[in-house]
Order: C-alpha cells, then structure tokens, then sequence
C-alpha cells in the first residue's frame, strides 16, 4: 500500500460524502461541504489497515464524514448579522446534512450508529459552547475542548465497529495535529478557538504560544512513541508520522 | 376554548411529555441549560407531541413507548426554531428574546444542534426502522422547505402552488409525520395510519395559512414579535399572494424588499391587508384544508379520540393567535 493508494482512498470517501449531500441550492450558494482529509484518514484507517468493509460499513464511514461536514457548516455563521443569503443558507446546509446522515443510517437500520453518533454531537456541542461560558479554565482544560470536539465522532464509529484499537492513536494525532495549527493562527495574531477565550482567560499572547510549543514538543515525542507501538501496515505508520512532521 | 381543555383527556400523558423534555435538554454545559430552560419556558402549543399521541390512541397506546416519538417530535421543532431565528435575524419569539438574541448567533446554532442531537439519541430506543426511516425524511424535506423559502423571498412571481409546495415542507409535513409516527410506533394498522397521515397534513396546511393570516391581523402582543413580520422579512405569503395585483400594495412590497418600510408605513400596510378580500379568500383555503381533514377523521375506525381530533382541528382552523 502506497501513500497514493491511502490519499486516492481518503479522495474516493470525499467524492461520496459530496454525492451524498448533493443539493442545488446548497452548492450554488454555499459550495461544497468542508472536510477535514486527516479525519477523513482516521475514518478509512481500519479498512486501510484490512478489517472488512461491506456495504454498510461504507455507508456508516460516510455518515460520519457528513456529520462532520455539517457541524463544521455551523462554524462558519458569524456571531453576529448572519443575515445575508450565503449565512441563511449555511445554517440550512448544515441542519440538511445532517437529515442526510439521519437518512442514511435509517435506510441501512443502523440504529446504534445514529446513537452512537447523537451522543457524539452532544458531548461536541457542550465542548464548543464552553468559549462562550464566563468560566476561567486552565489550558489542559482546553486540550481536552478541543480532543473531543476533533476526535469524539470517529471514537464513537470506533466504538461501534470494535475499532478501538485505534483509539488512541487517532486522538492523540488529530488533538496534536489541531493544536499545531491553533499555534499557527495565535502566531500570525489570526482568530482561532484558543486565542478567542485564553486571551479572556489569564492567558496573554505569549504566554500561551509559549505553553503552546511546549506542550506541542511533547506531544510530538509521545505520538511517535504510540505510532510506532500500535499495530498497523508500517506504510500505515509512515503516513500518520508524515502527517505529524510535515 | 382554550388548545388546553381539548388537552385534557391526555393531561397527565402531556406532563410526562413536559418533564421528558426537561431531562432530555439537560446538559452539562451551563449555557446550553440556561438556553435550553429559555426554550422551555417559552412555552408553546406542542401540537407536534398531541398529534402523536392522540394518533396512537388508534393502535395499542403506552405513554411509555409514544414518549419515545413525541418528546423528538418537540424537540426537532424547538431546534428549528433555534435556527429560524438566526436565519430570519428575530429577535422576539412568543414574547421572549431568542437564544440568538439573548446570547448569539453561534450559541443558537450550538444550541440548535445540541437539541437535534438529543431528539436523535431519545428516539433510537424504538428500533422500528420505519419509524426512524419517516422521520430522517422529515427532517430533509423540511430543510428543502426552508431553502425553498429562502430562494422565494421577495420574489412576487411566484404563484400560490409555489406557497403550498413550500408550507407542505416547512410547516405540513411535521404535523403530517406526527400523525403518522404515532400511529407507526403503536402499531395502528396500515389503512388508518394512511389515513391519520393525511389527517395530519390537511391539518398542518391550514395551520400554517392561519399563521400566515395571523401575521396580518394579530396584534403584536398577541403574536409576541411585531405584526407582518414575516412579510417585512421577504416572506410572501397567501394573503399577499391574493392581493398581489392590488395597485395598493405594490409600493409596500417595493419598500419592504428595500428594508424601507417605517413604522407609520407597516401600520398604513396592516390596515390594507386586513381590510382587503385577502384575508376572507385566504381564510376560504384554509377551511377547504380544515374540510379535507375532518373528511380524514370519518374515515377512521370508531373510537372516541376520534372526537378529539375533530374538535383540534376545528380549533387550529379557528384560532385568533
């Protein structure tokens, strides 16, 4: 298995999320649905890796590809004077995908996934919601917002289809991996989740890229460790330290 | 007589329904309860879980298994409600300020899918695909009727098939699903579930032209946000679709695609419409709908809920706020 093979993998998912939420309206005023290929990766990770896929099994990985997507949709509305045509129809494109992903687990009566799932988007929620509450939370705290608003979708599928190996793995990756970029925006003085609230929290400006690459250097180190002790393909292992250095 | 005395039969069944509510929007994150309480206190008719239950009295009735269907049912609605108010910008809803203008914009959207969520996990304890299968269309469409209705803002050449395709999806096809899901999930049979369906969306329709007339000729105190507001908002409903060749109106539709009407002029806007044959015509339809809905009922098998529905649905048709 080549790098080609997991990006033409990662592309061929993409291509059936977009089919499946496929709407006119959206599309022309909204664009297509944002998605995130490294998690997109750690939904195809266990085929990837050999476990067998069906039919369902692909439908359920859509699925969690479009509630991503359609959470994702919601991100994008302005706090304030949403009121434009584009901010109108980004609220029903998100609220759309997600009657799409309801759909389709119907339709394959896979019903512990959509449970799965709905539990998932509450815990997600009640991390997002928490930049907007009056309550002073040191950084750890936040690393754990943030682990669970990238990661508590694909926990819940693993759960679902025994994946857990895996787990960690993908947790520590996408938490590392979005911190790496938080870093990035609180860097170039751009907006992001963290400087949103640290810069209300005790927190000023470098302090928290300090704290930040700490903690960056540290989880780097860990996550080699774990990717080199979990058992995957070794191209597998090469792809996620690719995506952990570059 | 008030929606609450035709209630009474299933009172006890609609304080289980309350207190479901209550625990299912209970959350660990502070704000989403103090939003989702907000919701909650607002208030609201709840017909969505009185369709359900009243349709379940034709099948083998459990308050304990139709919880399942009407506490989600509630729920999908007040998470669209959530959501309107960002899409629509409204400020006041039942006389109390939105979660979007309480707090914000992104709240309400957290807000809104926090609850969709939570109708999502309550309703996996049926395990009738069916069930699940009717609502997930729902749930599609009537996004598709919130798109529709967005794309149809201020466009006046748009006819009245357009209006009833457009409140089929947004307003219709929920009440029509309540119907039916309730009847599905008690285990009706198949000729009077079709039956309480079509009940249901007859029902649905001329609610919502009553709520569209309701725009024109309530008071703001009754409505709790101001009257024609959906209009100033580029909503072109039946009343003004009726009137739409009436020289009179022309120039308030000018000004409010403009965002231009001032309060003098919405009052002088009001008065118009109300006075107009409109709102007589619109109120034809909506009785045609009122018609199509008791002529469901007779079909169904005898029962005494059958009463009770007839009864709702004259009250819908009827209602003043």
């Amino acid at each position: 298995m080549s790098a080609t093979y997991i990006t033409q993998s990662i592309q061929q998912l993409k291509s059936n999320i977009f089919m499946h939420v496929r709407h006119r309206a959206l599309l022309q005023n909204v664009g297509e649905p944002i998605l995130n290929k490294e998690q997109l990766f750690f939904i195809q990770l266990p085929f990837l890796d050999g476990k067998p896929s069906d039919d369902d099994r692909k439908i359920s990985a859509i699925t969690v590809g479009i509630v991503h997507a359609s959470l994702c949709e919601h991100e994008k509305i302005k706090e304030q004077n949403a009121t434009g045509k584009q901010q109108q129809l980004t609220v029903l494109a998100g609220d759309y995908y997600s009657g799409r992903y309801y759909q389709l687990l119907a339709l394959s009566k896979n019903i512990q996934l959509i449970q799965k799932l709905s539990k998932g988007i509450v815990n997600r929620c009640e991390q997002q919601i928490k930049i907007y509450e009056p309550v002073k939370r040191p950084l750890h705290e936040w690393i754990d917002s943030i682990s669970i608003i990238e990661c508590e979708l694909i926990e819940r599928y693993y759960e679902a289809y025994e994946f857990t190996q895996y787990k960690n793995v993908m947790k520590k990756t996408l938490t590392y991996l979005r911190l790496k970029q938080e870093f990035s925006l609180i860097k170039n003085g751009e907006e992001s989740f963290f400087s949103k609230q640290l810069h209300n929290d005790k927190f000023n400006s470098p302090t928290i890229q300090k704290e930040l690459q700490e903690e960056l250097m540290k989880r780097q180190d860990e996550l080699k460790r774990i990717v080199e002790h979990t058992p995957i393909q070794p191209e597998l292992k090469q792809y996620i330290e690719h995506l952990i250095t570059s | 007589m008030k929606l609450k005395i035709l209630y009474a039969d299933i009172k006890s069944d609609i304080e289980i329904i309350e207190k479901e509510l209550e625990n299912a929007l209970s959350s660990s994150s502070h704000l989403l309860n103090d939003a989702s309480l907000h919701l909650l206190q607002a208030g609201g008719k709840r017909i969505r879980p009185v369709f359900a239950l009243l349709s379940a009295k034709f099948g083998d009735y459990n308050i304990e298994r139709m919880k399942n269907i009407a506490v989600p049912l509630e729920l999908i609605h007040m998470a669209s409600l959530v959501h309107d108010d960002v899409i629509d910008d409204s400020d006041m809803r039942r006389g109390r300020h939105t979660v979007k203008a309480q707090w914000n914009n992104r709240v309400a959207m957290y807000t809104g899918d926090f609850i969709f969520a939570r109708a999502l996990e309550y309703v996996t304890i049926i395990e009738n695909p069916q069930a699940h299968q009717i609502l997930a269309e729902t749930m599609v469409e009537l996004c598709n009727g919130e798109v529709i209705q967005i794309e149809d803002k201020f466009r006046l050449n748009q006819t009245v098939k357009d209006y009833f395709r457009r409140i089929k999806r947004k307003t219709a096809l929920l009440i029509e699903s309540s119907c039916e899901l309730g009847a599905v999930v008690s285990g009706a049979d198949e000729k009077t579930t079709r039956h309480l369906k079509r009940y249901g969306y007859f029902v649905g329709m001329s609610f919502q032209i009553i709520d569209d007339i309701l725009d024109f000729t309530a008071t703001d105190k009754q409505l709790g946000k101001p009257a024609g507001s959906d209009f100033i908002q580029g909503n072109i409903t039946l009343p003004i679709l009726l009137m739409k060749e009436d020289p009179q109106i022309v120039p308030y539709i000018e000004k409010v695609s403009t965002g231009e009407l001032t309060e003098e002029e919405r009052q002088a806007m009001l008065q118009l419409v109300r006075r107009s044959n409109a709102i007589k015509e619109a109120t034809k339809v909506s009785n045609l709908y009122l018609k199509k809905a008791l002529a469901e009922v007779e079909k169904l098998p005898n029962n005494p809920t059958k009463k009770k529905m007839r009864d709702i649905a004259l009250f819908m048709g009827k209602r003043k706020f």
